[in-house]
């Protein structure tokens, strides 16, 4: 265990479960959109649904969307910085089956109508893990650099992604593949150790058969 | 490579490399992890800067989402000024830190988990006090600090610093053994003293549930940090004075892990047990 566990970390109360958890969650889902938010929805589940309002899981929730990190001032205050900048929100519970006590799932539309879905839990500490990514099952923390392809279920796209990594002196650190059906959509999630340069994330949108190129640089 | 695994490996290296505790455990983080020596100390000497910045932000106006938390460290602050402290200038000041700490934490301020977000009062309480009250150096803090993640480092490894994993004893009790270990330092105690002092703290805490009102931080967790530091306080001065653990320290950690496995998952942050369905606790809310 680190050292910096133990003392840290350096976080806005009161719950780092409910509290820094739930500011992480929100910012991996705000990362994983890439652009301004115009519209939330967050259903919120279980222990986070219960005591979510006394350890100000919806705020934290949405300070993470705005792009807070859990030791940011601000996050009592997110729901009126929210109105600023025009983030419309709303709440509600989600009707989930076998998920972790601390569940959310996040719907967000961007300024530009990019639609995101993610369900994501909290932990323990203030770690999280995103369960699910527009209704396919998903398993990383957000705590390294994760890249996310969509491509069509054909022979190639694993070795043209692994390649284009190493060719870029990018480590795997764990690598996920999932796919809706045989022949059709496919999904890898990739955790790396190192960042991804940009120009290996341009070239892989321009791959034949990639359909969707996500990339989060950790938090 | 240094490493250890528990609180007598601590003390052996300490003796062996005829090095402060503190050394050790800045050396096996270094050994660890991808960290030097100087960003391992801006790391520590930023978490120190940050409690001190939390505790210079109490506000006793404040009051937690729950409307219910709030104002008693501004209370014991008013009781220590009217010059009324029965406990002695230096305890009184580690009570009121701890308390304000907490409620810091309960109305959504910024503080530094140590070991968890509910115990994040009984450490710094200690150690900031020492530091406005005794001649110590921001080095020798940052240096305390050290001790105590050393310490919390082994009970997480032995046993557990979550509530909901291990009770109170593991967040109010592991914080207690932490604090009572650096203040041991801090006074000049070895690494046999500072081990006795983290034990004897830890001894007391055994058996604590972990029964929060609401499922909230507020009910107990406040105010335990204010019991928590002033245990930890008489265990550090009974280790300086001397004064060993008839139970080596490792296997008081040993018993706080066969004790939270023991205990029903009601007394661990459920709030399904104890204080939380008591009568007034289900009306806290109300």
């Amino acid at each position: 265990m680190d050292l910096f566990d133990i003392i840290g970390p350096i976080m806005v109360g009161p719950s780092s479960s409910h509290t820094a958890g739930a500011v992480r969650i929100g910012y991996v889902a705000g990362k994983l959109l890439d652009e301004p938010i115009k519209k939330a929805e967050i259903l919120l589940y279980g222990s986070f649904l219960a005591t979510g309002d006394g350890h100000g899981t919806r705020k934290a929730i949405v300070a993470g969307l705005l792009g807070m990190a859990p030791n940011d001032y601000r996050i009592a205050d997110s729901f009126s910085i929210a109105k600023q900048q025009g983030m419309e929100i709303s709440f509600g519970s989600a009707k989930l089956e076998n998920a972790h006590p601390n569940t959310a799932v996040i719907r967000l539309r961007g300024a530009d109508d990019k639609t995101l879905e993610i369900q994501a839990s909290s932990i323990g500490g203030s770690r999280i893990n995103i369960d699910k990514i527009d209704g396919i099952d998903t398993n990383f923390s957000g705590d390294h650099p994760t890249l996310i392809v969509h491509n069509l279920d054909q022979p190639g796209h694993v070795s043209e992604v692994t390649s284009m990594l190493a060719h870029k002196g990018v480590n795997i650190a764990t690598m996920q593949l999932y796919r809706s059906a045989k022949g059709q959509k496919a999904v890898m999630v990739i955790e790396c150790d190192q960042p991804i340069p940009q120009d290996g994330l341009s070239w892989l949108e321009h791959v034949e058969g990639v359909l969707k190129v996500t990339y989060f640089s950790g938090i | 490579m240094t490493e250890y695994h528990t609180l007598k490996e601590l003390h052996e290296l300490s003796l062996e490399q005829k090095k402060e505790m503190w050394e050790i455990i800045q050396q096996a983080d270094m050994d660890a992890g991808e960290r030097t020596a100087e960003q391992s100390y801006a790391k520590m000497l930023e978490m120190y800067r940050a409690m001190k910045d939390a505790d210079a932000r109490y506000d006793g106006n404040l009051r937690s989402a729950s409307k219910r938390a709030g104002g008693d460290g501004e209370k014991l602050h008013q009781y220590n000024e009217a010059q009324k402290n029965i406990c002695g200038p230096f305890v009184g000041k580690v009570m009121e830190k701890a308390i304000k700490m907490g409620e810091s934490n309960a109305c959504m301020r910024r503080i530094v988990a140590a070991p968890t977000a509910g115990s994040c009062g009984v450490l710094p309480a200690i150690l900031l006090s020492y530091a406005e009250d005794y001649p110590a150096t921001e080095e020798q803090m940052v240096h305390a600090l050290y001790v105590a993640a050393g310490i919390g480092k082994v009970i997480a490894e032995n046993a557990f610093i979550a509530g909901a994993a291990g009770g109170c004893q593991a967040e109010i009790g592991s914080a207690g053994a932490m604090a009572a270990g650096a203040l041991a330092y801090l006074q000049g105690g070895d690494a046999e003293c500072i081990i006795h002092a983290a034990a004897l703290s830890l001894k007391n805490m055994l058996g604590l549930a972990c029964d929060p009102v609401a499922g909230l931080v507020e009910v107990p967790c406040i105010k335990r940090n204010s019991y928590g530091a002033v245990n930890a306080l008489t265990s550090a001065q009974m280790a300086l004075a001397g004064i060993r653990s008839a139970i080596a320290p490792d296997d008081v950690i040993d018993s706080m892990r066969r004790i939270g496995n023991q205990m029903p998952s009601c007394l661990k942050e459920t709030g399904e047990g104890g204080l939380a369905v008591s009568e007034s606790g289900e009306k806290y809310m109300n």
